[in-house]
């Protein structure tokens, strides 16, 4: 089972919401949609879920083409931001109503929901309606929606970011297992960086409704396709330097360290982050984050240096990655 | 799909709304009444002709108008107090507010005729009142001066509910905040009224008005119940004067006439009003009719 | 000023005219000549009887009304549910400028149309059949009954229904299970509407029915007054309407909730 997207592009009105996306998501794989809000991630699920219409391109799923197939005729399972879930209908009612409509006898029907309820840990909340959930709760009924579906591909709208931070760490490795077990593509979109990179095997960044890379999360750290890439990804922030003949020059706070030789900075601030400190620094050519170990002691100025292996160039005006 | 739901509903409002209003325009211009065997003629404009120089029209058309402002003026500044009165808390309340929804609820004839008994002279509370005073009896139902702020004060206390609760609606969508922003810098209850109540509330003030200066324009059961037209047609509406020319004179295409021209004249003051509106109210402030049924 | 003497004021201004004919319903012939003497004779259960034995009896008005106003409300509703639905789902210029055109017919003060469909009436020869009123009423409520049940499909969160159509719900079960039961408060508030207005409307009733046994409430009740201003058997028209009125104050005090919230929701809402 594999999902292929080809040129796939949604226009409404004058305006391309999303345009020339092309991404191929295989068997047990998870691909990361991420970008800043408005980007149009939410959007090219919606185009592969057939909830909104397609205006130019193709979606294969398994060697079907499904472009124009109207929502309720694929093979789809959507976990939503909201969870979605029906608030006059009990838990189980939720999970019971598609499949009833599906043709399911009830006696197959009442096995399935009560496997998927042991399979999310929720054997005992089954009659509760949603408002009496926790949010953590309700969203592994959304997700036992999804797998009681049995759907060729799985589209999961940034399922965790209605949850605590610590919740959402918990639940990453609980998501993984249940997700990929099933062995068919999965779609994951959030606005988290981290969690992309936690949960995901590849990663495309969407920018005004344009892939502009896709790769597994080392590729996307170490060799940033664009500078908006390498701004977008990893936290600390990447330290531009000012263009110089047309190339601009960024480096990782991690990359930089303390010298003998090397560029003369002033210490600004510093953050604590726990295992590492983020210094801030004001350099001739402006001013600079280092993370470095918590260990050391910082004086008042200092010389910086890196080496240029870590050096990432960028044409200044495309902003594409140069060599 | 989406046609195919849309249709009945579209269907059925163009068969009532739209299409009396073209067979109006089209009967205006013809003569049909019991002299033509009620077989529609053309006459050309006959019709318009007669209703220019029809007095009874004219008369009917100012007394309709009177009505309608004087009753939808009082009974805004009324559901205006009304509306403050139940904006503030106090125990009973919502009894109090469902219970002064009371007169809306009930058919306007009903009410109508419980009006005729209590205006009714001699024997109504009212003539005994200004007996009792010193005003004497004032034939309230049979002297002209008076009986047509008889049927303003019966609509008023009809209608009066309707619009307390739209403005009622509108006070609470004000937050709190404001009034206490005024207080702080040492405004009182005057100032709070003039300087947020009113501003703010002045979409659902128009809406309220518009609506019911429309409804008021096309006052019917009440006039006909109360007072019939009369005294000497001194209350009848124009809905009134079409109603007896179809009905009673069986004149089909001149009462056409009298409700083309009724509609085209109620239009009017509706695009005055709204355009008014729009001058008046800041354009951030959308508000959409809320309707009587 | 006063608040509890306002509070009086208002309820005796809303209440009074009403309590006034209670009050008459009860007295007897003699007594109404003189509202505030003393007589031995004052009180009375006559009106009730007469009007209660009259032919035909006043109960079936009530019941022509009853009727009249539960077939609108159905036809209305049905007709409405999926024209609301669907005024989402059309281009967006196109559903506000629809909004508007409800919205102006919704203000258009409806009485103007009675010659229309008198026509209409006679054309199908429709008058004299009670249920042929609920075309009428369904057509003239509809424009406020669309807008309200509008409103609450819009306040329906978009992703209910998206994951109803990946789950393959059809658009009937999507009805079934989802949209009608979310947006239930709505329905009722905009029935009960829909069923004050066919159960109060009159011209309409006027020129379409003039059979005395298939007459509905409203005008029922101005027959009662008669050609004459003079001769209104008051104490029996008293006594109609307290039992006219008693349904629609039931209903006011059960259902202020909706009614209230119906009314409103449209003005609240832009």
């Amino acid at each position: 089972m594999t999902l292929q997207i080809q040129n796939l592009g949604r226009r409404v009105g004058k305006q391309w919401i999303v345009r020339h996306l092309n991404l191929q998501v295989d068997n047990s794989e998870c691909v990361a949609l991420v970008g800043p809000s408005g980007c149009g991630k939410s959007s090219t699920l919606r185009l592969i879920a057939g909830l909104d219409s397609v205006s130019e391109g193709e979606i294969i799923l398994d060697q079907a083409n499904v472009t124009h197939a109207p929502a309720t005729q694929r093979a789809v399972g959507m976990v939503f931001q909201s969870y979605a879930l029906l608030p006059h209908l009990s838990v189980k009612a939720n999970l019971d109503l598609g499949l009833r409509v599906r043709g399911v006898r009830a006696s197959e029907r009442q096995q399935r929901i009560q496997a998927i309820l042991d399979l999310v840990q929720l054997q005992d909340r089954s009659e509760v309606l949603p408002a009496q959930l926790s949010g953590g709760q309700r969203q592994r009924v959304a997700l036992a929606r999804a797998l009681l579906r049995d759907p060729d591909v799985y589209l999961l709208d940034e399922p965790m970011s209605n949850l605590d931070a610590q919740l959402r760490e918990e639940l990453r490795p609980e998501l993984r297992r249940l997700v990929l077990d099933r062995h068919k593509p999965v779609i994951y979109v959030t606005h988290d960086q981290h969690e992309a990179m936690a949960i995901a095997d590849r990663i495309a960044v969407l920018h005004s409704g344009r892939i502009q890379q896709v790769a597994t999360p080392a590729d996307l750290y170490h060799r940033p396709e664009t500078l908006f890439i390498a701004k977008f990804i990893g936290r600390p922030q990447i330290n531009c330097f000012k263009p110089k003949d047309g190339a601009i020059c960024a480096v990782r706070p991690e990359s930089l360290f303390f010298a003998n030789e090397g560029l003369p900075c002033k210490l600004i601030s510093r953050e604590w982050l726990g295992s590492s400190q983020l210094l801030y620094l004001d350099s001739p050519h402006g001013s600079l984050r280092l993370s470095c170990s918590t260990t050391m002691e910082i004086p008042e100025t200092v010389h910086v240096s890196w080496h240029s292996s870590d050096e990432h160039h960028f044409d200044a005006t495309t902003g594409r990655r140069l060599t | 799909m989406i046609a195919f739901l849309l249709l009945p509903a579209l269907l059925l409002l163009l068969v009532v709304f739209v299409g009396p209003l073209f067979r109006y325009a089209w009967l205006s211009f013809h003569a049909d009444s019991v002299v033509t065997g009620l077989i529609a003629i053309p006459n050309g404009g006959a019709n318009w002709l007669r209703l220019v120089q029809d007095q009874r029209f004219w008369q009917d058309l100012g007394q309709t108008l009177r009505f309608s402002g004087v009753s939808v003026g009082l009974e805004l500044i009324l559901a205006l107090m009304i509306a403050l009165l139940l904006d503030q808390r106090w125990r009973g309340r919502d009894v109090v507010r469902t219970l002064t929804l009371i007169p809306w609820a009930l058919p306007t004839t009903v009410m109508a005729l419980g009006w005729r008994w209590i205006f009714n002279t001699p024997y109504g509370p009212i003539d005994h009142f200004t007996r009792m005073i010193g005003i004497g009896s004032l034939n309230i139902l049979g002297d002209p001066h008076f009986t047509w702020m008889a049927t303003v004060w019966a609509d008023v206390w009809k209608t009066t509910p309707f619009a307390a609760l739209i403005l009622l609606a509108g006070l609470q969508t004000i937050p709190v905040d404001l009034y206490e922003a005024v207080r702080l810098e040492g405004g009182n209850a005057m100032v709070c009224l003039r300087r947020i109540t009113l501003p703010l509330l002045r979409p659902y003030i128009l809406l309220a008005l518009l609506f019911r200066l429309a409804q008021a324009f096309g006052v019917f059961d009440l006039i006909q119940v109360l007072t019939g037209g009369g005294p000497a047609s001194s209350t009848e509406s124009v809905a009134l004067y079409a109603y007896w020319n179809a009905l009673r004179f069986l004149d089909f295409g001149y009462s056409a006439t009298i409700i083309m021209a009724s509609f085209i004249l109620i239009s009017l003051i509706c695009v005055v009003a709204w355009i008014l509106l729009q001058i008046i109210i800041p354009t951030h402030s959308k508000s959409q009719a809320v309707v009587e049924p | 000023m006063n608040r509890r003497f306002l509070v009086g004021l208002l309820l005796l201004w809303s209440l009074g005219p009403l309590l006034w004919q209670l009050y008459t319903s009860f007295c007897s012939d003699q007594a109404l000549t003189q509202p505030f003497a003393s007589i031995d004779q004052r009180w009375t259960l006559i009106h009730y009887r007469n009007v209660l034995t009259a032919n035909p009896p006043f109960w079936r008005y009530l019941v022509n009304s009853l009727l009249v106003g539960l077939s609108s409300t159905l036809l209305c509703l049905v007709l409405a549910l999926p024209a609301a639905y669907a005024l989402n789902r059309i281009p967006c210029q196109l559903s506000i400028m629809s909004r508007l055109a409800l919205v102006g017919a919704a203000l258009f003060p409806y009485v103007l149309l009675f010659l229309g469909l008198l026509e209409f009436a006679r054309g199908l020869n429709l008058g004299n059949h009670l249920l042929a009123l609920s075309f009428p009423y369904a057509a003239l409520s509809q424009p406020l009954a669309i807008l309200l049940l509008n409103n609450a499909f819009n306040d329906l969160p978009p992703e209910l229904e998206d994951a109803a159509k990946l789950e393959g719900l059809t658009l009937f079960q999507r009805f079934r299970w989802i949209l009608i039961p979310l947006i239930s408060p709505a329905t009722a508030s905009t029935a009960i509407l829909v069923f004050l207005f066919s159960w109060n409307e009159y011209p309409i009733a006027l020129t379409w029915i003039s059979d005395s046994s298939k007459l509905t409430l409203p005008v029922a009740m101005a027959r009662i007054a008669g050609s004459s201003i003079y001769s209104v058997p008051y104490g029996a028209y008293a006594a109609a309407t307290v039992l006219g009125s008693i349904p629609l104050v039931l209903l006011v005090l059960i259902f202020q909730k909706p009614i209230v919230s119906g009314l409103t929701s449209g003005a609240v809402k832009g």
